[in-house]
């Protein structure tokens, strides 16, 4: 007797949906705790987790405080198995998004789940009817919200906790989004550097030469000139990501939010801003890794009214050692003149002066290989990949 | 043990209310000058809050009307209209009244509520009602009253009404019930794809033309005509208490199901007839009505002139595209306090307040008459600009644009204004109240709830202080002199904030039924 063929298998099996979770979308203030809340039990035990602000969290999904809300519309889920928290998702909805690249995709985000494959299913399903049902026809993520914040999946370097704004999670988040039928859209890459070795000779040779040929000056950031600093900042950065994948340049509103929560733990000397004959061409913003003061606060600044959380964030804010290099850009018509390598030599530079050991260069796009090579040439070594995934709704 | 008293003795929102000064209801009129103007407390008002469209109850000709029924028919008719209670005078205004809605047959009733409590009399045990959601408390009455089954349809949304329809037994009998201009919103049923529907699906159509009789249409004989669709509409319900000046209601169709609802409705039966004054002042207003069309018009330019007026302003004044002008306020206890300044100002107008609305969505409601006077609605519009600006109703300058009305002119067509996202979201209750804690809730909590909370707090504030940027510190050195600009304000901040605690905390429910 002849089996019938096994059909085709292009789709694996989903996962079977459980029947006593329910997804419901986040209406109030106590829900919207609940939400914010629901990682820290998650994640209870991993090493590795960098708690962040309850505060923070919670400016960050109100509409009032946020400016991303004055485009963006995004929906909170919930998945309980009873009473107790089983999950979490965001359908989020970016107009901007949509224009700029022209297509219809929407993105899910602040993605947390249990090791259940159903509930997992159950939670991007209801983000991808909340997308379909506003005439959206493909969903990405995760993004929190988008690109200019944290977004990707974390597939591999587990092992060591993530750098300041980058995103964090379990290892077998990947298989269980694979499990629900997406697929890579794209692979973001970190890097590691160390900044006590020497730099190749080869690089200082050629950034030295560039300098001099095309009369480069590098400069750090004046932050007594905020506000125009920023704009020349700003300028840069939208005209060196135009292009790429993904990228929604920043409204005033959102580039003015960041860069004053980020005044908190910049320091200038690590924000550089390349100038050529006095414009202002190329700029690269290297943070201290903040992640190592906000795990020491263990996510509120204040434990029984009293401000511990508050003391520990100054105290460990002191000792951090490491860094990110966060974002590197070129002005268009500047490029493959050396002024990244130019770049990456005086952080480098004044990294090893100020005392760091190190740290991350991230995100880049996997395809970016000019990027990706003038960081390896640097004796930057792969450390982490990130993965955004898409599935048509 | 629970007593049935209960509820009225642990009843708190009046007393709140009343201490508070901001009690809106039952008020006295000592005196009507022309019923544009009338006197409360000694103070003459403007009049925006009545339904008295056509300005009729105060035309002589309609006064001398009553006047002259009592003195021959005397005061009342001393019982129902099935024994002793029909004079000459109904039959005559039920004729009359048939022949103006071109209907077969029509019946008066004492009240216009009465008149929808009828319909309780035809709606049977295997019937089925689709109606709005937004209609009248009366109409809800009556389909309560009767053994039929209630469908209702979320307000004016006709795909919703579509999937009732097409979810129901295609052999039950059906009729859809709808308000022809909305009381509250003062937008337009939408009667052609209801008719369309009902065809479709083989229901019966109701209108409620309280508000549309005398207002809506060509001859003013309410929505049906104004939409071109009498025939489609197979009864039309009406109230004298509105452009007829007088009080009672009519309903109006099929001479079988009209002579069935006379002889089987209880609301007619034991309920004593129309007094004669009311009747004759009806009979008198609907002669005018029909013979002095040039008053419907200038109701229909006062609405325009006053939506726009108050939309120029900044007003919201959301869906309407009639005589009825709601201005959205939102907060509950703002609004008393806008109504409040309104009255010391000297103009009349209704609050809204949940349940007649969503919580978050009250309301100011107006309404004008045909004879308010140029001068009376400009005073209107200049009280509302200033005490709207000073309770941060509306920004401190007019905005540069604004959406321009539609009015529900005859032939035009026209169903309703968009509504602004704010409008939108508040008739759909998405803007309700965030709450707070309630004592009660309080109560309930554990110490350690109790503690968290306060511990939310102190890390809230932490949040904040660690996050203050060198503006706002400049802005903190200024508060104790905005505050003292401000003083003036500061007793009504004050009450809407603890009015708002103890409401939270009032109850009108029964404690027995709570523990």
């Amino acid at each position: 007797m002849a089996l019938p063929a096994e059909p085709p298998a292009t789709q694996p099996a989903l996962p079977p949906l459980p029947s006593d979770v329910l997804v419901t979308p986040v209406r109030g203030a106590t829900a919207r705790m609940t939400f914010i809340r629901f990682p820290a039990s998650l994640y209870a035990g991993d090493p590795n987790w960098v708690p962040p602000l309850e505060m923070e969290r919670k400016d960050f999904l109100d509409p009032k405080k946020n400016p991303f809300f004055e485009y963006g519309e995004v929906e909170l889920f919930l998945a309980r198995r009873g009473q107790e928290v089983v999950g979490r998702i965001a359908a989020i909805r970016n107009p901007r998004h949509q224009e700029i690249h022209g297509t219809k995709e929407g993105f899910f985000g602040l993605f947390e789940c249990v090791n259940d494959a159903g509930v997992a299913r159950l939670l991007l399903d209801a983000a991808g009817a909340w997308l379909k049902q506003r005439g959206l026809d493909s969903m990405l993520g995760p993004a929190n919200f988008s690109s200019n914040q944290d977004w990707g999946l974390l597939i591999k370097g587990h092992e060591s906790p993530p750098a300041v704004m980058m995103p964090y999670n379990p290892p077998y988040y990947a298989a269980l989004i694979e499990a629900c039928g997406l697929v890579k859209a794209k692979d973001l890459f970190a890097y590691e550097l160390s900044a006590s070795a020497e730099p190749p000779e080869k690089v200082v040779r050629i950034a030295e030469k560039m300098r001099q040929r095309e009369g480069i000056t590098v400069r750090a950031v004046n932050l007594k000139d905020f506000a125009n600093e920023v704009d020349r900042i700003r300028e840069i950065y939208n005209s060196a990501w135009e292009k790429n994948w993904g990228f929604v340049p920043f409204t005033d509103k959102e580039f003015d939010h960041l860069a004053k929560d980020m005044k908190t733990i910049v320091r200038p000397e690590l924000v550089l801003i390349a100038e050529v004959k006095g414009e202002p061409v190329a700029f690269s913003m290297t943070l201290p890794d903040a992640n190592h003061a906000l795990k020491a606060a263990n996510g509120r600044l204040t434990t029984f009214g009293l401000p511990i959380g508050l003391v520990k964030l100054a105290l460990a804010s002191r000792s951090i050692r490491r860094l990110r290099l966060i974002t590197l850009g070129i002005k268009e018509g500047y490029r493959r003149r050396g002024l990244d390598a130019i770049l990456y030599l005086d952080t480098l530079r004044t990294a090893h002066r100020l005392g760091y050991s190190g740290g991350e260069i991230s995100w880049t796009l996997e395809d970016n290989h000019l990027v990706n090579r003038a960081i390896e040439s640097m004796g930057g070594k792969r450390s982490k990949a990130y993965r955004i995934y898409q599935r048509p709704l | 043990m629970s007593d049935v008293f209960d509820k009225c003795s642990n009843w708190k929102d009046y007393r709140i209310a009343k201490a508070t000064g901001l009690y809106p209801y039952f008020r006295v009129i000592e005196a009507s000058h022309g019923a544009t103007e009338v006197e409360i407390e000694g103070k003459r008002v403007i009049m925006v809050g009545s339904n008295n469209y056509l300005g009729l109850s105060a035309d002589p000709r309609v006064k001398e009307a009553a006047i002259k029924a009592t003195e021959k028919f005397g005061t009342t008719c001393s019982g129902s209209r099935l024994l002793n209670g029909t004079l000459a005078l109904h039959e005559e205004l039920e004729g009359r009244l048939a022949k103006f809605l071109n209907r077969e047959s029509a019946l008066v009733i004492s009240t216009g509520f009465q008149t929808n409590l009828a319909l309780a009399s035809i709606l049977g045990r295997h019937d089925i009602v689709f109606s709005d959601r937004q209609n009248h408390a009366s109409l809800v009455d009556g389909i309560r009253l009767s053994f039929a089954t209630e469908r209702k349809f979320r307000h004016n949304d006709m795909d919703h009404l579509e999937q009732l329809l097409s979810l129901a037994d295609p052999n039950a009998g059906k009729i859809i019930i709808t308000d022809g201009v909305f009381s509250m919103e003062g937008d337009v049923c939408n009667l052609p794809r209801i008719t369309e529907l009902a065809k479709q699906y083989n229901a019966r159509v109701m209108t409620d033309d309280a508000h549309a009789m005398g207002v809506l249409g060509e001859k003013g004989r309410g929505t049906s005509e104004y939409f071109g669709l009498e025939k489609e509409t197979d009864l039309v319900m009406g109230t004298f208490s509105k452009s007829f000046a007088s009080l009672g209601g009519v309903l109006s169709g099929p001479f079988d199901v009209i002579n069935y609802i006379r002889h089987k409705s209880r609301s007619v039966i034991f309920s004593a007839s129309m007094t004669p004054a009311s009747i004759a002042s009806a009979l008198k207003a609907l002669e005018i009505i029909e013979a002095e069309p040039q008053r419907r018009a200038r109701l229909l330019d006062i609405a325009e002139k006053m939506h726009n007026g108050f939309r120029a302003m900044g007003f919201d004044t959301g869906v309407s595209v009639s005589p009825v002008v709601p201005v959205h306020i939102g907060d509950q206890v703002k609004c008393f306090r806008f109504w409040r300044a309104l009255h010391e100002a000297g103009v009349f107008a209704n609050p809204v307040i949940p349940p007649a609305v969503e919580a978050g969505h009250a309301l100011i409601r107006t309404s004008y008459m045909a004879t308010h006077t140029d001068a009376q609605l400009d005073r209107v519009l200049d009280t509302f600009e200033t005490i709207g600006r000073k309770l941060g109703v509306i920004p401190e300058t007019r905005p540069t644009v604004y959406e321009p009305v539609q009015i529900a002119r005859p032939g035009t067509s026209v169903r309703s204004n968009k509504a602004s996202e704010k409008w939108a979201a508040g008739s759909a209750g998405l803007l309700a109240d965030k709450g707070g804690i309630t004592l009660e809730q309080l109560q309930r909590m554990s110490s350690r709830e109790v503690a968290g909370k306060i511990f939310d707090a102190v890390e809230q504030l932490t949040w904040r202080a660690a996050n203050l940027q060198p503006e706002d510190l400049r802005q903190l050195r200024s508060a104790p002199m905005k505050l003292w600009e401000k003083r003036g304000t500061l007793p009504g901040l004050l009450l809407e904030k603890g009015a708002h605690f103890f409401m939270r905390n009032g109850t009108d429910g029964n404690p027995a039924e709570r523990s």
